[in-house]
């Protein structure tokens, strides 16, 4: 019986023991978690300001002066050759070539 | 626990009978009960997640009530609208030390503050909490910072961004303070609840809103636009681009635009949406109903038709602007655009056929979409004799560009209707054809027509053609309603076009609000001298976008 209830006052102070630490640990991990989570927020915001930011500078109304100060225009037309004659050199160069 | 349960054992004057026995046994596991419970909250605790209850008081969601947005993108994922953090100032009155020298130093930073107002808010010491001003830049929270008045504090709240700036802006809509959407698609995504409360200004994580708008093409329409409006000296335009099977509004444009971040904007009457909100007497280019009338009702396009007398209702007389003084052929009714004898159409085919493929085509009750609930036509109470003349070329009928080229689509498409959207269809098999409209027969026809009214020397449209896209389309100039009548030299003109004519894809439809007689228009104002050339270019800058090859033979 004696030994019985040392044996069980032992268990009990090494169950507390083990509670409090691994209540700890989660305490911890859960800081951890916490700031990781705050980062990822963070880097989240960043990257919706920086996504915000770039559909500015890549709107149209800025891109196309600069596209037509380079030489580009749509395409019309006049860029485009007869198809049927492209079409068959295509093939006879592709078919004829090295 | 052991030594209590002795106690009371040695307590019952040393006669050892059954019954504390058994009440000795029973606080023995009652006492037990207890740990395991205190046992049982502890292990609850130790592993419980963070934020799944318990007492996390949160300053944040107390204050802010603001809404988390999904991102809008048009159809090829380009960003038009998004949420991003910004902070907010706000100040504790409680610990204002010196509240004339706080707000004297923040007006400083914020010109045109209500100073009195300011001072008066931050005086009131029964309260904990008084926005200052939301939405800061960076650099200016920094400078606040920086005043270094205890009691001002910053809360990073969601802020919506648009960084097409006008580009869109009608279709966008707007948001208030709170993020929370009042108009366009902002409004649509909240009704749909796409958007969700914003705790601790966490952005939203949902899929973006995909819209059938192409940036690029929004663009080409928006600088053709704007190059018109010079060229005419119009004080309005608007234009849209749409698909003809789906009803996708690849593009639509109204000038003077809104921008979406400045609210003042939205109340201004020369900046409402021209595209979808408001309705306008189009005129010539309703002919194109009245040719698929006759069309349906057994007509062909050689057809004749009696033009020769002024047509007479009333105290009314129609009179045609060039009378050819000969009966004309249904064809030469749409390329001559004879008021009278598209009037004698309407009056061959009766009231009861007339109005019913208005009502099919969309063109007799307000018409739904994403961004608005769509305003009412205005239409004549009833149909006589006068109003089926006048509503034949497109007078005493007021509905939205968005309706109408609705409408055309369905007209040029093989004769099926369209609902329009300004949202991505995805899986355009899944969606199918609508409800017929008109005969294919009629549809294609009316193609035809509608491209000879480019290619005829004498077509009204002969100045929307463009090399290799096969236009064809309609003019429209009609006199602009005002309170009691019409007003002469004013006028709204329009072209609905439609390319490649033989396989039509995009319907497009043009609006130039008071054009002026210019040099170059020969000083006329009719929608064949500049409406027609603004779709041109409009065709020739975005057919290339959207796909539409260049036929080089033609």
């Amino acid at each position: 019986m004696r030994v019985l209830n040392i044996v069980a006052i032992f268990l009990g102070l090494a169950s507390a023991f083990l509670l409090y630490g691994l209540n700890y640990d989660t305490r911890m991990i859960e800081g951890r978690l916490q700031t990781r989570e705050r980062e990822a927020e963070r880097a989240r915001a960043d990257i919706a300001v920086l996504r915000a930011e770039r559909a500015h500078l890549a709107r149209p109304e800025r891109i196309e002066p600069i596209a037509r100060g380079m030489g580009l225009e749509p395409l019309a037309a006049r860029h485009l050759l007869p198809g049927p004659t492209v079409a068959a050199s295509d093939i006879t160069t592709s078919s004829t070539g090295p | 626990m052991r030594a209590h349960i002795s106690m009371t054992a040695t307590d019952a004057r040393g006669e050892r009978s059954a019954a504390p026995r058994s009440r000795s046994r029973a606080l023995a596991l009652g006492v037990a009960f207890a740990f395991a419970a205190v046992g049982g909250q502890l292990v609850r605790l130790a592993i419980q997640h963070e934020g799944s209850g318990g007492i996390r008081v949160s300053m944040m969601s107390s204050s802010s009530s603001t809404l988390a947005r999904p991102d809008i993108v048009d159809r090829n994922g380009r960003l038009l609208a998004t949420d991003v953090q910004m902070p907010s100032l706000y100040a504790d009155p409680t610990l204002i030390q010196d509240a004339d020298e706080a707000a004297e130093r923040l007006t400083r930073l914020f010109p045109g503050t209500d100073v009195r107002a300011l001072r008066r808010s931050l005086t009131d010491k029964t309260k904990r909490f008084v926005w200052i001003r939301r939405g800061l830049s960076p650099g200016m929270a920094q400078r606040v910072h920086n005043l270094g008045v205890p009691g001002l504090m910053f809360v990073d709240e969601i802020r919506r961004t648009y960084p097409g700036g006008r580009l869109g802006g009608h279709i966008l809509g707007r948001v208030d303070i709170d993020n929370r959407g009042t108009s366009g698609i902002e409004r649509h995504i909240d009704e749909t609840g796409a958007s969700e409360p914003a705790h601790g200004a966490r952005l939203s994580a949902r899929a973006p809103v995909r819209l059938s708008l192409d940036l690029s093409v929004m663009h080409a329409l928006d600088d053709e636009l704007k190059r018109a409006m010079d060229r005419y000296e119009a004080p309005g335009a608007a234009a849209l681009v749409m698909d003809v099977r789906t009803g996708e509004v690849v593009a639509a444009v109204s000038r003077p635009g809104a921008d979406p971040a400045a609210a003042e904007e939205a109340l201004d009457p020369q900046r409402i949406d021209k595209v979808a909100a408001g309705t306008y007497e189009l005129g010539s280019i309703v002919k194109l109903v009245t040719v698929a009338l006759a069309l349906e009702t057994g007509k062909t396009l050689d057809s004749l038709v009696d033009t020769t007398e002024p047509l007479k209702a009333g105290r009314f007389t129609i009179e045609d602007l060039h009378p050819l003084g000969r009966p004309m052929s249904v064809a030469e009714v749409f390329l001559h655009s004879s008021n009278v004898g598209a009037g004698q159409l309407a009056l061959s085919a009766g009231p009861e056929a007339q109005t019913a493929l208005f009502e099919k085509l969309g063109l007799w009750s307000p018409v739904k979409t994403e961004v608005s609930p769509g305003p009412a036509p205005l239409k004549p109470a009833q149909i006589g004799r006068i109003e089926q003349i006048t509503l034949a070329f497109g007078h005493g009928l007021a509905v939205t560009p968005l309706q109408f080229a609705a409408a055309s689509a369905a007209l040029v498409n093989g004769g099926t209707a369209v609902v329009p959207t300004f949202l991505v269809r995805d899986g355009e098999a899944g969606a199918g054809p609508g409800p017929r409209v008109v005969s294919a027969r009629t549809s294609a026809l009316l193609r035809e027509v509608m491209r000879r009214n480019v290619t005829d020397a004498s077509g009204t449209g002969r100045r929307a053609d463009v090399a290799g896209f096969e236009v064809g389309g309609k003019t429209g100039t009609a006199e602009m309603a005002v309170q009691g009548g019409y007003r002469k030299k004013a006028v709204i003109a329009s072209f609905v076009g439609t390319f490649p004519a033989s396989d039509p894809r995009y319907v497009t439809l043009v609006v130039l609000f008071e054009p002026k007689g210019q040099e170059s228009t020969g000083g006329e104002i009719t929608a064949g001298r500049n409406a027609a050339p603004t779709t041109a270019r409009i065709i020739e800058r975005i057919a290339p976008l959207l796909g539409v090859v260049a036929k080089a033979s033609s």
